[in-house]
């Protein structure tokens, strides 16, 4: 695989540079590689050459981004769980990929009934980063995102997947990482965005900065950028929008690229932002789970480049080897300038949701482009194409909602809610903009009041905690619409939360 | 306005974006102890402080503002 191959070259060939900052402690890629060959040995010594699929225990330190590079040096995929989710969703995880080696660097592991490789205990050995022969269609990771029914949904994605990510950004000649760039990595390894906060900056040999479990992320992230003089950063919107009111005392010269991704970017925030941030490009990127991250971006510049729709920045055009298809209902390609559903196409689609051919049969279709079958995915993206050839964001076309970047789907918060409820009343989750233009989760019970400890206490043994809504409203009899539907647009109204 | 004064209207701050009253604020209290105070609630909690007292806090203060002790401080420095 040819950027595994890269990565030991880049760990090789940087050993004195930094690799990894993690709070305020700076380790070498020399210190990378030691760590990293510890634990490959202690892979190869534990586990059987059949398991693929190895848990990973995401802590914030050099062994758990170390255990990544391990697993991929010898073929193997990592299946990150969150130590601060509830046990519970975690051991879902691991049963539904049949995962029974967990590498896990807490002190002392909660995964009893499961081989654990405890990262941090192991002995020196001879550094071997040389990568293993394996096939590309193997699994590289799986990450798992909220689902409709309750049941989280897995997300395979190959190692030809991060291939393509890579070759696809190798051919972008507007963003280059070299060894002397600092780089943010505010990202749980849960979610897909942080593939790209790591990978990039170990293919540059540049350094890694990422955020401690308990600090505050929004004033973190600034302390980096002033102290550390961080030159690239990668983030969610949400984060500008909460640093917002502090923005006319940033003024961070040395950042280079700021890409954004994982939700809507206003153009008024983009422009402000952009003036903290004096010699920056900035890339907005656009990009789901299942097509390995990033399918392309738009370069903004608050000059020349600042193409929106409904106040929302452009997500511009493919990338290399990424075809994109704006459909109707009946998956038939729509006209220039018509609202339709983005479909993804290209080397970086995810063979598939993990064991749950229902929902691969509504996702995925194939279409013909020059009398060839191509197999697309349905992003559940509203888009329209204009006629200079960028995409527009317009919305989305289902009752899934980003929070801080996170993909939520509502109805899965309504049915862990009602699970346990004593009444038998209707609950209806709604995100809710805050006054700095954030989504929050709301719950609307159709009820006269009553205690919901219980229901949160439940919810939070079942969700991880960016899906625990923070307002709960009664309200006697929630309002329809004509044609019957619960009517979210004024049950919102409710929520006076600003 | 004494510290007490101070500390029951940063607490009313909080109840107010927390949604619940099951805590205590001390000087040494930090976001570990208190259930529901996290990175996001944090910066509603400022922005709510910063409406109760009529102030606004410097980005350099608050990124070093560890604990309700240190929330305090910047509050009484301000209002000086």
């Amino acid at each position: 695989m040819k950027y595994v191959k890269k990565l030991q070259e880049s760990i090789d060939g940087h050993a004195d540079h930094n690799v990894l900052c993690i709070s305020n402690t700076f380790y070498t890629y020399q210190d990378f590689a030691v760590e990293i060959s510890k634990i490959r040995a202690a892979i190869v010594n534990t586990v059987e050459d059949s398991e693929k699929l190895i848990g990973l225990v995401t802590n914030d330190d050099l062994e758990t981004y170390a255990s990544i590079i391990a697993l991929w040096l010898q073929g193997k995929a990592y299946v990150p769980v969150n130590p601060s989710t509830p046990l519970e969703r975690n051991l879902q995880v691991f049963e539904l990929t049949e995962t029974k080696y967990v590498i896990d660097s807490s002190e002392s592991s909660i995964y009893t009934d499961h081989t654990v490789i405890a990262s941090k205990t192991l002995t020196e050995t001879e550094i071997n980063l040389i990568p293993k022969e394996f096939s590309g269609d193997q699994i590289a990771y799986i990450l798992f995102t909220s689902g409709t029914t309750g049941l989280p949904k897995g997300v395979p994605i190959t190692f030809n997947n991060v291939q393509g990510l890579v070759n696809a950004i190798e051919a972008e000649p507007e963003f280059n990482l070299v060894p002397s760039d600092r780089c943010l990595q505010m990202f749980e390894l849960t979610f897909d965005f942080s593939v790209v906060t790591y990978l990039f900056p170990l293919l540059a040999g540049s350094c890694i900065y990422t955020i401690p479990k308990k600090a505050i992320k929004y004033f973190y992230i600034f302390k980096l950028i002033k102290e550390q003089k961080l030159t690239v950063l990668t983030m969610v919107p949400s984060i500008i929008n909460y640093l917002r009111p502090y923005f006319p005392e940033i003024n961070a010269p040395d950042v280079r690229y700021c890409s954004f991704g994982g939700g809507a970017l206003h153009s008024d925030i983009a422009k402000e932002w952009s003036d903290c941030l004096p010699n920056c490009k900035i890339f907005n990127y656009y990009g789901p789970t299942e097509f390995t991250v990033y399918s392309g971006f738009y370069p903004y510049h608050k000059e020349t480049h600042q193409k929106a729709h409904n106040g929302i920045i452009a997500i511009g055009t493919p990338q290399k080897d990424t075809l994109y298809l704006v459909v109707n209902e009946n998956n038939e390609e729509v006209p220039v300038g018509v609202t339709g559903e983005l479909c993804l196409a290209g080397p970086q689609i995810t063979p598939g949701y993990w064991k749950n051919e229902e929902r691969n049969a509504i996702s995925f279709f194939t279409h013909k482009v020059n009398d060839e079958d191509i197999r697309y995915y349905k992003t559940g993206d509203l888009c329209i194409k204009d006629e200079e050839g960028d995409f527009l964001y317009a919305g989305r076309a289902d009752f899934q909602v980003k929070i801080r970047g996170y993909r939520v789907e509502l109805a899965e918060i309504e049915f862990h809610a009602k699970a346990k409820s004593e009444r038998k009343v209707n609950m209806v989750a709604l995100d809710i903009t805050n006054t700095l233009g954030n989504a929050e989760l709301g719950l609307a019970i159709e009820s006269e009041s009553f205690d919901t400890d219980a229901i949160f206490e439940y919810m939070k043994t079942k969700m991880p905690d960016y899906m625990i809504p923070g307002h709960v409203r009664f309200v006697k009899e929630f309002p329809h619409s004509i044609n019957g539907k619960i009517n979210r647009k004024e049950l919102r109204t409710y929520f006076d939360i600003n | 306005m004494s510290r007490e004064e101070i500390l029951s209207k940063v607490k009313e701050a909080f109840v107010s974006v927390l949604e619940h009253e099951n805590f205590e604020l001390a000087d040494e209290t930090t976001a570990d102890d208190v259930d529901g105070w996290e990175s996001i609630t944090h910066m509603m909690i400022i922005t709510e402080v910063e409406k109760v007292f009529n102030i606004k806090f410097k980005l350099m203060d608050l990124m070093n503002m560890n604990n309700v002790g240190d929330l305090l401080n910047t509050i009484t420095s301000e209002l000086e």
